[in-house]
């Protein structure tokens, strides 16, 4: 049998004190492959990323790198690099010698370390930082510099723990950036998971995202097909799909919801529909189901309306050349395709 | 760590630190200790206790608590105005202050109060209790500033202005605003002070001149003339008032980053 | 220097103008121009004091017992701040002896380590020293045994506080991310922890150094006559009868001063040099 390159965590359970842990988490990344985990804040994302890394201790299960089963090994033993939220830099130690010091502590001469770190440093534009004391650098260099030393140590797993929280948003896409062009180049192909609660943040960085939620993945896929598609009402809310509607199914399998009907089979009763928002459509009141508008919103990405249908809030874009105001009256279009009905019917909202 | 490692530490921690203070204890209330006697044979009931009825000892020890109040109250108000105006002054001058202040706590109390000593003299304090309190205030008044500091630097900066904008005038700033939330921490101050004069003996000694006994100097007479027994009396008595204002000088030790 | 600087100025001068006038006098008196025995500007008394062997030998062996003593205090001391760093118990006991002045703790050392004291009687009892004058000389010998423990039983206190505080403000996360860089429990501490903590305390440690090399009142119970601790040399020669060795007391006053001010001075300029401690 092949043996997969990359992470394998396969039924992996951890507690945490008193509340409910982890239970049963089975994840594979592939080297080059980059994963983003996404859940509520306190669903044990760091956790995991803590016992894949070693630093704390898995109740069940096993991790695997590059084929070789490292469940019980020493964190400094995995090939696993686990990079926290706010860059860890040495301050007792120059920025060089940050860089250098996965090498020196493998036993790498301090003078070949230094050469190594330097070429690295070159990499992430910051060679001319090299003799500074790490505590001077803005936090954007801190990154670059931790990154640098993530490459130092060549792991097979690099774990990433949000990132890029403690950064400005101008900062944290020009630092996302330099990630994702350091990790692209193929000399470097670990597996990365990186821990967000972004959603645009783990669309934009991942090639798949993995949600976890009560402590179980609820879904793992690329981030097109989980925007389009979750799995359950409350995957929908954590990405914050602003439309998941109550429809009801007939005996024909036929869905009806405030907007359409459309069908997709399935026991009769009340079921959710989830519909994206550039699949809805705001014209001219006459075609399409009529509503009020409730709200408009001027963004960078384009007009956002909210409406009212039948006492059920939805959002959409208003059609090409249509300037709408709260209080008009508009008709709804749904483009069928993009509707997704999932056979749960919608709890209150916790919000 | 394992467990067992931990006692052990904690064990040797407390044979350490407990030892000299519990010989010093047993030695206080025991009238009779004699080598090769591990324990003391008798230990005081009351006689023993004159000792501390000794005139010599009581008006050694009121000599030394009114000149350790007298230490706490005026380093207190040197040492909050000293830090207050350094606040507001220029980099450079603040940090020539915090130089200056930690020289005043950590030079040898003797080296310069040889040159004090000569000072007095000629001012005709020598061996004076007036001399004395000027000799005290010189360590307390460095020590008192750099916690005067701390305090005054962990203030919310925007306090004062906020109470202004609010309409409190600049005098009801300082009686409503500054003076209660300061209030807690010049006690704490003259506790402070008030220690460091207590156990102060070498500047008392150059500066008093054997002529001003505080509870130190008698101490040090007592077990010079070998009497152990009374000496340590002194010696617990002189420990007391430190060791109940302890949390209190462990949290001053770690804000001024300065022992006693 | 600007107008707004006149008053903090002020107030630090009046602060400090009794070492100031304490200093002046101190050089004034060294250089036989003021004190007791004051005639005219003489180099007599540095002379005298810089001259003789006493001066050098007392501050040797003041230098090397307070270096000994400030040694095993830090050593003791970051071990057991590493090791109770989370037990509020273990913190509490260590730092008691910040509340026995030095005088009593002196006394202390003197029950405890004396040719009768209590360590010679339990040795006795273990069948070890027949007679007290079997028990080594540890109080008044010239290699200031109890003097160097007394000493370091005081600045244990003080440093436990200080490395458990610096330990405190460590990064914990970075003890975990240099793990998965590749450093094993040993490294970690030896190249993340150690640094930091050291770095953290020196000044408290330097601080305790100094503050030794001017400790009167423990010399003055525990140290011996010969060599003569610089403290106890700078007071016999201030109260001495003969007025012409008063003189010496300012010389040594001076030596002792510029010892402390050096020790702080070097340590700085070492600080400075570090990466990480610009500011």
């Amino acid at each position: 049998m092949n043996t997969p390159r990359g992470l394998v965590v396969t039924g992996a359970h951890v507690s945490f004190g008193a509340r409910p842990g982890l239970h049963g988490v089975d994840l594979s990344v592939a080297r080059g492959e980059r994963v983003a985990l996404l859940g509520p804040s306190g669903c044990g994302k760091t956790s995991l990323l803590r016992a894949v890394a070693g630093l704390q201790p898995l109740t069940s299960g096993a991790i695997a790198v590059d084929g070789t089963e490292v469940t019980g090994v020493l964190p400094e033993q995995r090939g696993i690099v686990y990079m926290h939220q706010s860059p860890s830099l040495f301050d007792h130690l120059s920025v060089i010698d940050n860089v250098g010091f996965p090498l020196e502590v493998r036993g790498t001469p301090r003078r070949q370390a230094r050469e190594r770190a330097a070429a690295l440093l070159d990499r992430v534009q910051l060679a001319r930082l090299a003799h500074r004391a790490s505590d001077t650098l803005s936090g954007g260099q801190r990154h670059r510099v931790a990154l640098a030393r993530a490459l130092a140590a060549n792991p097979a797993v690099l774990l990433l723990d949000e990132p890029f929280a403690a950064l400005d948003p101008e900062l944290r896409a020009e630092v996302r950036e330099t990630v994702l062009d350091l990790l692209g180049t193929a000399e470097w192909a670990p597996a990365v998971v990186v821990v967000t609660h972004d959603v645009d943040e783990a669309a934009a960085m991942a090639h798949r995202v993995a949600i976890l939620l009560d402590g179980r993945l609820a879904q793992v896929a690329s981030p097109e097909h989980l925007l389009n598609a979750p799995v359950s009402v409350a995957v929908a809310r954590l990405l914050g799909l602003p439309n998941v509607l109550t429809g009801i199914r007939a005996a024909d399998g036929r869905v009806s919801f405030a907007l359409d009907r459309c069908d997709a089979r399935g026991a009769v009763g009340q079921v959710a529909v989830v519909v994206r928002v550039n699949a809805v459509r705001f014209g001219p009141p006459g075609a399409g189901t009529p509503a009020r508008v409730v709200s408009v919103q001027h963004r960078l990405a384009g007009t956002i309306v909210r409406v009212d249908v039948a006492g059920e809030q939805v959002t959409g874009i208003p059609a090409p050349g249509l300037s709408l105001a709260a209080g008009d009256r508009v008709g709804v279009l749904v483009d069928p395709g993009a509707v997704h009905v999932l056979d749960e019917a919608l709890g209150g909202r916790d919000v | 760590m394992t467990h067992a490692t931990h006692r052990f530490t904690l064990l040797a921690l407390a044979g350490w630190v407990l030892t000299p203070i519990v010989v010093l204890a047993l030695r206080a209330v025991s009238l009779s200790w004699r080598y090769p006697q591990i324990m003391p044979m008798a230990t005081a009931s009351g006689g023993a206790f004159e000792a501390l009825a000794d005139p010599r000892l009581v008006a050694a020890a009121a000599t030394s608590f009114w000149l350790a109040l007298a230490t706490g109250v005026l380093g207190t108000v040197l040492g909050f105005v000293t830090a207050r105006l350094v606040t507001r002054a220029s980099g450079r001058l603040q940090q020539l202050t915090w130089l200056g202040a930690l020289f005043l706590v950590v030079a040898p109390p003797l080296a310069s109060g040889v040159g004090l000593q000569v000072v007095m003299l000629s001012l005709g304090f020598g061996g004076t209790v007036l001399g004395v309190l000027l000799a005290h205030l010189v360590p307390a008044t460095g020590y008192l500033t750099l916690f005067a500091a701390g305090i005054l630097g962990s203030m919310q900066s925007g306090i004062e202005d906020e109470a202004r904008t609010l309409g409190a005038s600049r005098l009801q700033v300082w009686t409503r605003v500054l003076l209660p939330q300061l209030a807690p921490r010049f006690a704490e101050s003259v506790v402070l002070g008030a220690l460091i004069s207590w156990g102060q003996l070498a500047l008392t000694l150059l500066v008093g001149g054997g002529v001003v006994r505080t509870l130190p100097v008698e101490l040090l007479s007592l077990v010079r003339s070998g009497n152990d027994q009374a000496g340590a009396l002194a010696a617990l008595v002189l420990s007391l008032p430190p060791l109940l204002g302890l949390g209190l000088l462990v949290r001053a030790t770690r804000r001024t980053g300065a022992a006693l | 220097m600007t107008r707004r600087n006149v008053a903090p100025l002020a107030a630090v001068l009046l602060i400090a103008s009794p070492v100031i006038v304490g200093v002046a006098y101190t050089i004034l008196a060294a250089l036989g121009l003021r004190g007791a025995g004051a005639s005219e500007l003489t180099v007599r008394h540095v002379a005298a004091a810089l001259g003789g062997w006493d001066t050098w030998r007392g501050v040797g062996w003041t230098l090397a017992t307070a270096a000994v003593a400030t040694a095993v205090a830090a050593a003791a001391a970051f071990t057991v701040a590493l090791r109770v760093q989370q037990s509020p118990l273990g913190r509490l006991l260590a730092v008691l002896p910040l509340a026995v002045p030095h005088v009593a703790a002196a006394l202390a050392a003197l029950l405890l380590l004396s040719q009768s004291g209590w360590v010679s009687r339990l040795t006795h009892a273990a069948g070890l020293t027949p007679t007290p004058a079997d028990f080594p000389a540890l109080v008044y010998d010239r290699f200031g045994v109890s003097l160097v423990l007394a000493f370091a039983w005081k600045e244990f206190a003080y440093l436990v506080l200080t490395a458990v505080a610096v330990l405190g403000t460590l990064d914990r996360a970075s003890d975990e991310v240099a793990r998965t860089l590749g450093a094993s429990a040993r490294q970690v501490f030896w190249r993340i922890t150690w640094p930091q903590l050291w770095r953290g305390t020196s000044p408290a440690v330097i601080a305790a150094f100094a503050f030794l090399i001017g400790q009167y009142e423990m010399p003055a119970l525990l140290a011996p006559s010969t060599p003569t601790a610089l403290p106890l040399l700078i007071y016999e020669r201030s109260v001495d009868p003969n007025l012409l060795r008063r003189g010496e007391a300012y010389v040594v006053a001076l030596l002792a001063l510029t010892l402390c001010a050096g020790l702080i001075a070097a340590h700085g300029i070492w600080r400075r040099r570090l990466p990480g401690v610009t500011r």
